[in-house]
């Protein structure tokens, strides 16, 4: 316990240090607006700034990062509040009742239950993420390539199950994701890998090409679809931004409760903000003793997922930090930015650099420390942004990106890629596929298949040796559960039917 | 199977392989063909030898699997109901699609081989026609706006990129 302390003091004299501290509150801040802007998306961001950070130094660099993906979570519930339009997926479930609040007049409190709420949560996440990463390490440390595959066949499979809509289109993704990751130098013998003769691919297809096609690109296509975005802003003044005490006493325990759901969605691969707002609204509204007043300006309803998408954009830090595999998508793009700084996630991190650990999980607390003193004064000035037009913003975001791409290896190339991954996910919509799972999968693709030929090399071609080695054969098991829970309902179809209406 | 064909509305039994969730069943067939395409792509790759996997091992894993499940999401869309394709937008894409392309070419030249080769026009061209290249693809277009946008835009970048983030960009034309 005194380690922990002790690790805690070293993580907050590091993020206490003016330039980083700076540099949290930029990520804070730049979160926030994009978190405002509806039409771009975390993912997208993180990836279109990953070149901005290349000069910082690595512990800055991740700080701010952190902060861009905490930060979208309040933006993305100040918009869904005031104006109904969601900045992000995880504030989707945030404009059912927080909207309905705003339009009683009480947009006030819901915004600072909101935030208070999310402080809570990301307090609650911080000592989490602090006492969980030691003892995860250590775990890690045993792993051998049979034990990481196993682990990583688990969180693919977790996405999959965890992801909207079909199970089997989901898995579907996860393979294209995988076999696309094959592409490039092969790891053993440096042959290149279904390059069609294109010198270009013969370092892979990279993520962020992929992320910002799949992600950015697609998005704006399919954003220009959609004849003008309504966007009716509630012009009324907010008033009395304090929360009654009559509030603060209806929201508690929902906060507490979407706390904990948050936090445990989070860890879980596949997981994260988006699940955890939905399911915590869900567990509310199943709570509560009148639930016809959700919808209809709740406070549990947005105290509970707003507490939970925070908890949860926080907590997914944890398997990247301690296992060194990417819970979800946002965290692949983590993943990214500390190789490009030299940092290979993984149990070693901590043990080699505690500054970096320790201090970017303080830069949490103060990340959400500073988004509740900036936020609420500066409601204005977010809502006015969404006065920016889309048609001047796209044409922006599109040559903001064309850089970003451009600048991370100076290769025109990559950004001709990227367009072709635009196009591909507009066809992805089409026809109902989510990319989420595809860009987790591209990322632990190459992980996969490294520690499964290491796993094979070892036991000599004997592929038993992921079911003889204890903590291999549990973390296969539970997959196949798993995998075989969620594929059941589709086999009976009628069920999933029933389940569909239960969520309306 | 039996239970399936009571949801669709008449006929169910006369055809039964009509394809019912088109955006499925084509979706799991292009999969499909992207899974052959790499297999293709793959098969000049050598396989296992003794206890190691070749480099073609993974690929080709990948893509039978994918072709497996590529399968099995357009049976799906023969055997279950669903939405029936969305058509696609052209002006959208064609236009986003070709500021892209545009910028990728401008920004430091590129050969575009038969001995056609285009300069280094440099980060304040290619981004300026990027963005003005972009605006087209929107529905409303209104120029003079564009024009100052396209401007400020392409400044703020300058600003940020070369100057704040000093990455070695060439900002004008070498001819």
């Amino acid at each position: 316990m005194s380690d922990l302390f002790s690790n805690l003091w070293l993580g907050f004299s590091v993020a206490g240090h003016p330039i980083n501290l700076g540099f949290c509150l930029l990520g804070a801040l730049v979160g926030t607006l994009v978190g405002v802007l509806p039409g771009i998306g975390t993912v997208a961001t993180i990836a279109m700034l990953l070149p901005i950070t290349f000069g910082l130094d690595p512990i800055g660099a991740l700080i701010m990062l952190a902060g861009i993906y905490y930060g979208a979570q309040y933006g993305g519930s100040t918009t869904s509040i005031l104006v109904n339009i969601p900045g992000e997926a995880t504030s989707v479930i945030t404009c059912l009742d927080g909207h309905q609040m705003a339009k009683q007049g009480r947009a006030g409190a819901a915004l600072s239950i909101a935030a208070i709420g999310s402080f809570f949560a990301g307090c609650v996440a911080t000592v989490l993420v602090a006492a969980l990463g030691e003892p995860l390490t250590r775990v890690a440390l045993e792993f051998g390539p049979a034990e990481y595959f196993a682990l990583m066949l688990l969180g693919l499979i977790f996405a999959v199950v965890l992801a909207k809509g079909s199970v089997v289109k989901s898995i579907a993704m996860v393979t294209t994701g995988l076999l696309l990751s094959t592409v490039g130098s092969d790891i053993d013998t440096g042959v290149g890998r279904m390059t069609l003769g294109m010198p270009e691919l013969l370092d892979g297809i990279g993520f962020t090409n992929v992320a910002m096609g799949l992600f950015g690109f697609a998005e704006i296509i399919r954003n220009l679809e959609i004849s003008s975005v309504n966007r009716e802003i509630v012009e009324s003044k907010i008033k009395g931004l304090m929360p009654t005490r009559k509030d603060l006493r209806e929201s508690a325990w929902p906060i507490a409760r979407g706390t904990a759901l948050g936090s445990i969605l989070g860890i879980l691969p596949g997981g994260g903000a988006v699940v955890s707002s939905f399911a915590a609204y869900t567990l509310e509204k199943r709570l509560a003793k009148d639930p016809k007043r959700f919808g209809n300006g709740a406070i549990e309803g947005v105290a509970a997922p707003e507490a939970a998408n925070n908890a949860a954009a926080q907590t997914s830090f944890i398997p990247l930090l301690t296992l060194g595999i990417p819970p979800n998508a946002v965290m692949a793009l983590m993943v990214g930015a500390m190789t490009i700084h030299g940092i290979i996630p993984g149990p070693q991190v901590m043990t080699k650099q505690p500054e970096l650990f320790w201090g970017m999980i303080a830069s949490m607390w103060f990340g959400n420390l500073m988004l509740v003193i900036i936020n609420l004064p500066l409601v204005g000035v977010w809502v006015r942004l969404l006065r920016v037009p889309y048609r001047i913003l796209f044409p922006s975001i599109i040559v903001f990106c064309c850089i970003g791409i451009y600048s991370i290896d100076n290769s025109p190339s990559d950004v001709i890629i990227a367009a072709l991954f635009g196009l591909f996910g507009y066809w992805l919509v089409k026809h109902d596929f989510e990319p989420a799972p595809l860009v987790l999968a591209f990322v632990l693709g190459p992980l996969m298949e490294d520690n499964l030929r290491r796993a094979m090399l070892i036991a000599r071609g004997d592929a038993s040796v992921f079911v003889t080695r204890p903590i291999s054969a549990v973390l296969i098991v539970v997959a196949l559960a798993l995998l075989t829970v969620a594929v059941l309902p589709m086999i009976r179809k009628r069920r999933e039917e029933v389940f569909v209406e239960s969520e309306n | 199977m039996a239970e399936n064909t009571k949801h669709s509305p008449g006929g169910g039994d006369v055809f039964p392989l009509r394809i019912r969730a088109p955006r499925d069943f084509f979706g799991g067939l292009v999969l499909i063909a992207l899974a052959l395409f790499a297999l293709w792509a793959a098969s000049d790759l050598s396989g296992v030898s003794g206890f190691s996997f070749g480099p073609g091992t993974v690929p080709r894993l990948f893509a039978l699997l994918l072709i497996v499940v590529g399968a099995v999401v357009a049976i799906g869309g023969l055997l279950n109901d669903g939405p029936p394709l969305e058509s696609y937008a052209l002006r959208g894409p064609a236009y986003v699609v070709s500021a892209i392309i545009v910028f990728a070419l401008l920004i430091r030249g590129a050969h575009l081989g038969a001995g056609i080769r285009i300069p280094e026009f440099g980060l304040v061209i290619a981004t300026f026609l990027a963005f003005m290249i972009a605006v087209l693809g929107g529905h409303k277009i209104r120029l003079v706006e564009s024009l100052v946008a396209a401007a400020a835009m392409t400044a703020f970048c300058v600003v940020l990129f070369r100057y704040l983030l000093q990455l070695p960009f060439p900002l004008w034309p070498t001819f």
